[in-house]
C-alpha cells in the first residue's frame, strides 16, 4: 500500500498504520472539537457556581446532575435504539449549540436569575457526558482492541489539546469578555458537525470491519427499539465484568466528587471574584492541559504495552492515594492544585483511555448498552453518591452545628452601623473578610442573598477539606481492590472471546477410543478366517479384558444373526465352527482364565510343548506363518518367567510381520526388560513401529532411563529416537519430561518438532508435571531467533522478486517455528490459554488475532512480550522484517 | 494396496485400494502419506474407502495416527464410502466417535467446506 504524505507525518507522533491516516485524524478533530467548547464551558460554569452560589453548595449541584442524568438516559437509550449513529450524533450537537446559545442570553440578559448557575451546571455535564459517550462509542464501532490499544493515546491527545486551546482562551478572555465565551464555543460545535460528518461518509466509503456491528445492529433494529434505562441497568447487572466495571467507574467519580470538592473549596477560599475566579479556572486548566496531552500522546500507549492494564489501572488511585494523603495534612493551594492536577492529567489520559479499553471485550449489542448506562448515568449517579457521603460528613452531626451557628452569625453581623458604611446590598458575610471591603466591584456583583459558606473561618473550610481527604483514602483503597478484580476479569472476558478451536487429538482418542481393545476386535475377526485356535486365543484375550460384550459376540459370530451375516458380507460366510463362549456368567469367564493359566504353568505341559514350538520356530515356510503367529500369540498368556517364553525374542525377528506383530503384543503382556533393545529396535521399520510404540509404553515408567539413553545416542536412527521421544511423553511422569527437556536442551534442529510436540503432550495431559524453565525459556528465544533469521531471507526474496522453492520451505519453517514457540510457550505459562491464543491467530480473521494477541499481552511477562510480539502483530512484511531484525540483536544477548 | 491422491479444493482425497494390512504395506505407510501432505501445509484430507474391503489392527493404527498428526494441527481426516462391515466393526469399536464417516464423497467434500 502507497503511503499517504499524511501517514507518514501522523507516524511520527502516532503508532499508525497505512490506510490508517485519515479516520485517525478525523477521529483527533471530533475529540478535540468536543473538547476545546468544554473546556470554555467548565471555567465558566464553575466560576459562576462558585461565586453565586459557593462551595458549600457543591454537593447540591453534584446530586441534581445526578438525578437529572437518570432522567436523561432513559431518554438517550431510546434515542440510540431509534436512531442512526450518524444522525443521533448531528442532532445532539444541534441540540447542544442551541441551548448554549439560549443560556449565553440568560446570563448576558438584564435580568439575574439564580436557579441559572444550577441548570448551567447540569447542563454542562449532561453536554460532556452525551458528546464523550457518543465519541467513544464511535471508536469502538472502527477499531478492535490491538488497533485502539495503540491509537487510543492519538485520538485523546486531540481532546486534550481542544482542552488546552479551551481553557487558555478562557483564560485570556475570561476577565474582559465572559460573556461572549460561551459564542465561541458555539462556533467550535458547529464546525464539528462537519467532521462528524466527514467520519461517516469515510466509514461509508471505506467499510471497515466495525460496520459488520452497525449492520447487525440495524438487523436487531425491532429489538433495539425497546432497550431503555432498565434494560441497559440488567444488562449490567447480570454481567460479572460489567458489575466489577461499574463498581471501578462509581469509585472513580466519587473518589473525583471528593478532589473537586476539595480543590473548589481551597479556591473558593482565596477568590471571591466570578472574572477573576473564571480567569483564574481557565488558566488553572490550560495549564494543566498539556500534561495529560503529552501523557496522552507520548506515554498512554507506551505505558498501557509496558505495564499492561493491570498495573496502569493502579496509578491514577496510587498517585490520588499520595495527594489525598498531601492535602488531608497541609491544606494549601498548593496541594489542591496538586491533587487536581493530578486527577484531571491521569483521569484524562491514563485513567480514560485505560477504561476505553476494558470495554474493547464486550460484544457490541451489550457493550453499546453497558456504556449509554455506565458512562451517561453511573458516572454522574457516582457523583451524586460522592455528594451525598460529603454532605453526611460536612453537615452532619457537627455540620449541621456549625450551620446553624453561621446562621446566627449572619444575624449579629447584619448592623445599622455596619450598613451604614456599605451599600444596602452588602452580603453581611461579606463584611467580615478583610478583602471584601477593598473590592468594591464584589460589593456591586453581590446580593443579599446570604452564602453561608463565606460566613464561615477558613480553618473551618480547611477541617473539612481534612475529612474529605480521610474519606477519599478510604474510597481510593476500595477502589485499588476493585481495579486489580476488573483487571483480572478483563482477562477472564478475553478468554472467553477466544474458542479453543482443537484439542490434542492423542487425548480425544485415548478418551473415547479403547485402542487396544479396537485393534483387538480387528485381530479376532481377521484372525477367524485364518486359524480358530488364533481366533480362539483372540476371544481368550476378550474375556480376560471383560470386553467379550454381546454387541461384540453378535459381531464376531457368524451362527448369531443372518441379518448381521448379510451385512458383514463374505467375511463370516465361510470357515469352520469355532468355539464361541455361550455363557456371559463372569464366574464362569474367571475359572476359565485360571484354568487356561494354570495348564500353561504346568512343567509338563512347557516340556511338551517345547518340542513343537522349537519345530514352528524352525519351518520359515509362508504355509507355516500361521503357527508361528499361534506360538507368539499363547507365548504372551504364559508366565513372564516360563521356559517357552524365552523364544519370545526369535519370534520378534520373524520375517512375516503378522508373526512379529503377535510376538510384539506378548512381550507387552510379559514385560520383560531384556526384550526392550529389541522392541526400541523395531521403532525403525514402519510396519511394526506402531506395536512396538504399545509394547514399549506399557512398559511404563520403568524404561524412562533406557528410553532416554537412546533418545540422546546421536548415532541411532533419527526416526528412532523421534519414536522413543514420543514414548517417553505417553509414559507422561516427571522423569520422563525431564529427559525431554535436556534432549531439548541439547538444540538438535532434527529433533526439536519431536521433543516440543512430546512436551506439549505431556503437558496437555499431565497438567501436574513441572518443566525446566530456564531450558523452555532459552528453547523459546531460540525458536524465535530461527523464526526471524528465516523471516528476513523471506522478505529480502521476495523483496528480490525471486520465486525459488527456497520461499515455499521457508514458510514452512515458519510456520513450524512459529508453532514451536507457542508450544512451549504453553509449557510455562497457562497452557489452554497458550493454546487458544494460537489457534486464534492462525485462523488469521483479523478480529480473532487482534483478541488473541490482547490475551497473550495480559497473561506473557514484559521479556517474553517483547520477543513474541513482533511474530503475532499484525505488520505488513517489510515492518515484520525490520523488527525481526532488532528481535536478532537482542536476542543476541539472552 | 494402493493409495492414490487426488485434489478438490483444499481437500486431499486419498483413493485407497485393497486392504490396509502390515502384511500388504509396500515402501510407504497411510501415516507416511499424511504426513508429508501435512507437510506439505495441506490440513483436510479424505479417506476414500470405496474399494477397501477390510482392514487390520495395523490398519487402524494407521488411521488413528493419521486422524493425530492431522488434528494436532488443526485439520480434518474424514472418511467416505465405508463398507457397511468396516463400519458395523468401527461402530462397536466406538472409531464412529472420533472419525467422521459419510457414505458419499461429495457429503464429506461439503462438509469440510461447512466446517
Amino acid at each position: 500500500m502507497a503511503k499517504s504524505r499524511l501517514y507518514k507525518i501522523l507516524s511520527r507522533v502516532a503508532d499508525i498504520r497505512p490506510g490508517e491516516e485519515t479516520i485517525a485524524l478525523l477521529l483527533f478533530l471530533y475529540f478535540f472539537f468536543i473538547m476545546f467548547p468544554y473546556y470554555i464551558i467548565k471555567p465558566y460554569r464553575d466560576a459562576q457556581y462558585l461565586v453565586e452560589v459557593g462551595s458549600l453548595q457543591l454537593p447540591f449541584a453534584y446530586l441534581a446532575t445526578a438525578l437529572i442524568m437518570g432522567f436523561i438516559i432513559a431518554f438517550y437509550s431510546r434515542l440510540q435504539a431509534k436512531l442512526q449513529r450518524r444522525v443521533l450524533i448531528i442532532l445532539s450537537l444541534i441540540f447542544f449549540i442551541v441551548t448554549c446559545f439560549l443560556s449565553q442570553r440568560l446570563f448576558v440578559g438584564e435580568r439575574e436569575y439564580s436557579w441559572m448557575p444550577l441548570v448551567f451546571w447540569v447542563w454542562a455535564n449532561i453536554f460532556i457526558v452525551v458528546l464523550g459517550t457518543q465519541f467513544w462509542i464511535l471508536v469502538n464501532d472502527v477499531f478492535n482492541p490491538r488497533e485502539a490499544k495503540r491509537l487510543i493515546g492519538f485520538f485523546g491527545s486531540g481532546g486534550l489539546l481542544g482542552g488546552f486551546f479551551g481553557a487558555l482562551l478562557t483564560g485570556i478572555l475570561g476577565e474582559n469578555y465572559p460573556d461572549n465565551l460561551l459564542l465561541i464555543a458555539i462556533g467550535l460545535l458547529i464546525l464539528n458537525i462537519f467532521v462528524v460528518n466527514y467520519i461517516f461518509i469515510w466509514k461509508r466509503k471505506r467499510n471497515p470491519p466495525a460496520d459488520k456491528a452497525n449492520n447487525k445492529n440495524k438487523k436487531r433494529g425491532i429489538r433495539l427499539a425497546n432497550v431503555g434505562f432498565i434494560d441497559c441497568f440488567n444488562t449490567v447487572r447480570k454481567n460479572r465484568y460489567l458489575t466489577l466495571l461499574a463498581i471501578v467507574v462509581i469509585l472513580t467519580f466519587m473518589v473525583a466528587t471528593f478532589i473537586d470538592y476539595q480543590f473548589k473549596t481551597v479556591i473558593d477560599i482565596h477568590e471571591e471574584r466570578m472574572d477573576r475566579m473564571t480567569a483564574l479556572l481557565g488558566y488553572f486548566y490550560a495549564a494543566l492541559m498539556p500534561f495529560p496531552f503529552f501523557i496522552s500522546l507520548l506515554m498512554t500507549s507506551t505505558i498501557i504495552k509496558r505495564f499492561g492494564i493491570r498495573l496502569t489501572l493502579l496509578v491514577f488511585p496510587l498517585v490520588l492515594l499520595l495527594c489525598a494523603f498531601g492535602i488531608g495534612l497541609w491544606p494549601t493551594i498548593v496541594f489542591a492544585i496538586a491533587i487536581k492536577a493530578g486527577d484531571k492529567s491521569l483521569s484524562f489520559s491514563l485513567n480514560q483511555f485505560t477504561r476505553e479499553l476494558l470495554y474493547i471485550p464486550i460484544s457490541p449489542e451489550i457493550k453499546y448498552k453497558a456504556k449509554v448506562f455506565i458512562d451517561m448515568f453511573l458516572n454522574r449517579f457516582a457523583k451524586g453518591l460522592g455528594a451525598l457521603i460529603l454532605m453526611i460528613f460536612i453537615f452532619l452531626p457537627s455540620g449541621l452545628e456549625e450551620r446553624s451557628n453561621l446562621l446566627e452569625k449572619s444575624n449579629v453581623l447584619v448592623k445599622p452601623d455596619v450598613l451604614e458604611k456599605t451599600d444596602a446590598s452588602t452580603r453581611p458575610d461579606e463584611l467580615e473578610k478583610p478583602n471584601v471591603l477593598a473590592k468594591p466591584d464584589v460589593l456591586e456583583k453581590t446580593d443579599a442573598s446570604t452564602r453561608f459558606d463565606e460566613l464561615e473561618e477558613p480553618d473551618i473550610r480547611e477541617k473539612r477539606v481534612r475529612i474529605v481527604s480521610a474519606i477519599s483514602l478510604v474510597f481510593i483503597l476500595i477502589w485499588i481492590f476493585f481495579n486489580l478484580k476488573v483487571s483480572k476479569e478483563y482477562t477472564n472476558t478475553i478468554k472467553k472471546k477466544l474458542e479453543l478451536k482443537w484439542d490434542r487429538a492423542d487425548r480425544l482418542v485415548a478418551e473415547k477410543v479403547d485402542v487396544d481393545y479396537t485393534k483387538l476386535i480387528f485381530d479376532t475377526i481377521e484372525s477367524k478366517n485364518r486359524s480358530s485356535v488364533l481366533y480362539a486365543m483372540n476371544l481368550f484375550d476378550l474375556i480376560k479384558q471383560d470386553k467379550l460384550t454381546p454387541e461384540v459376540k453378535k459381531l464376531i459370530s457368524f451362527k448369531s444373526d443372518e441379518v448381521k451375516i448379510s451385512s458383514l458380507g463374505g467375511l463370516f460366510e465361510s470357515g469352520e465352527t469355532v468355539w464361541l463362549p455361550e455363557s456371559e456368567d463372569a464366574q464362569e469367564e474367571e475359572v476359565l482364565e485360571k484354568d487356561i493359566g494354570e495348564i500353561m504353568s504346568l512343567d509338563v505341559y512347557q516340556e511338551v510343548m517345547k518340542d513343537y514350538v522349537e519345530k514352528a520356530l524352525t519351518d520359515k515356510s509362508i504355509e507355516s506363518e500361521t503357527t508361528r503367529m499361534e506360538v507368539a500369540k499363547a507365548l504372551g498368556l504364559m508366565d513372564a518367567h516360563s521356559l517357552l517364553s524365552q523364544k519370545l525374542e526369535e519370534l520378534l525377528w520373524d520375517e512375516s510381520p503378522e508373526v512379529s506383530r503377535y510376538a510384539l503384543e506378548s512381550v507387552a503382556k510379559l514385560k520383560k526388560k531384556e526384550y526392550v533393545p529389541v522392541l526400541i529396535q523395531k521403532l525403525i521399520s514402519p510396519i511394526t513401529r506402531g506395536d512396538a510404540c504399545s509394547a514399549l509404553e506399557k512398559y511404563g515408567s520403568k524404561i524412562v532411563g533406557t528410553l532416554a539413553d537412546y533418545m540422546g545416542d546421536k548415532e541411532e536412527d533419527l526416526e528412532l529416537r523421534k519414536r522413543v521421544a514420543s514414548i517417553l511423553a505417553s509414559i507422561g511422569t516427571q522423569d520422563a519430561a525431564d529427559f525431554l527437556a535436556w534432549e531439548l536442551e541439547g538444540d538438535r534442529k532434527d529433533m526439536d518438532a519431536e521433543l516440543i510436540d512430546s512436551l506439549d503432550k505431556v503437558r496437555s495431559e499431565k497438567p501436574d508435571i513441572q518443566f525446566q524453565e530456564t531450558i523452555v525459556r532459552a528453547k523459546i528465544f531460540k525458536e524465535i531467533k530461527r523464526y526471524c533469521q528465516d523471516l528476513i531471507e523471506l522478505y529480502d526474496l521476495i523483496s528480490l522478486g525471486k520465486k525459488e522453492e527456497r520461499e515455499k520451505n521457508l514458510q514452512k519453517d515458519l510456520s513450524v517455528s512459529f508453532m514451536n514457540t507457542f508450544r512451549l510457550l504453553g509449557l510455562i505459562y497457562p497452557h489452554e490459554d497458550i493454546i487458544k491464543a494460537f489457534q486464534n491467530i492462525r485462523t488469521e480473521t483479523k478480529d480473532s488475532v487482534a483478541y488473541a494477541v490482547e490475551l497473550l499481552d495480559n497473561i506473557l511477562e514484559k521479556e517474553m512480550r517483547d520477543v513474541v510480539f513482533p511474530l503475532v502483530e499484525d505488520l505488513p512484511l517489510e515492518e515484520r522484517a525490520k523488527r525481526c531484525l532488532n528481535l536478532i540483536k537482542i536476542l543476541l544477548d539472552k | 494396496m494402493e493409495i492414490n491422491s487426488r485434489e478438490k479444493g483444499d481437500v486431499i482425497i486419498f483413493d485407497i485400494e485393497g486392504e490396509i494390512r502390515r502384511s500388504d504395506i509396500s515402501d510407504v505407510t497411510l501415516h507416511q502419506l499424511v504426513k508429508d501432505q501435512l507437510d506439505a501445509g495441506r490440513r483436510n484430507i479424505l479417506l476414500n474407502f470405496q474399494n477397501v474391503e477390510f482392514i487390520d489392527s495395523f490398519g487402524v493404527g494407521e488411521i488413528l495416527a493419521s486422524y493425530i498428526s492431522i488434528h494436532n494441527l488443526g485439520g480434518k481426516l474424514k472418511i467416505a464410502k465405508i463398507s457397511k462391515k468396516l463400519y458395523l466393526v468401527f461402530q462397536v469399536t466406538m472409531l464412529t466417535k472420533v472419525l467422521e464417516i459419510f457414505d458419499e464423497e461429495e457429503v464429506a467434500l461439503d462438509s469440510y467446506i461447512k466446517d
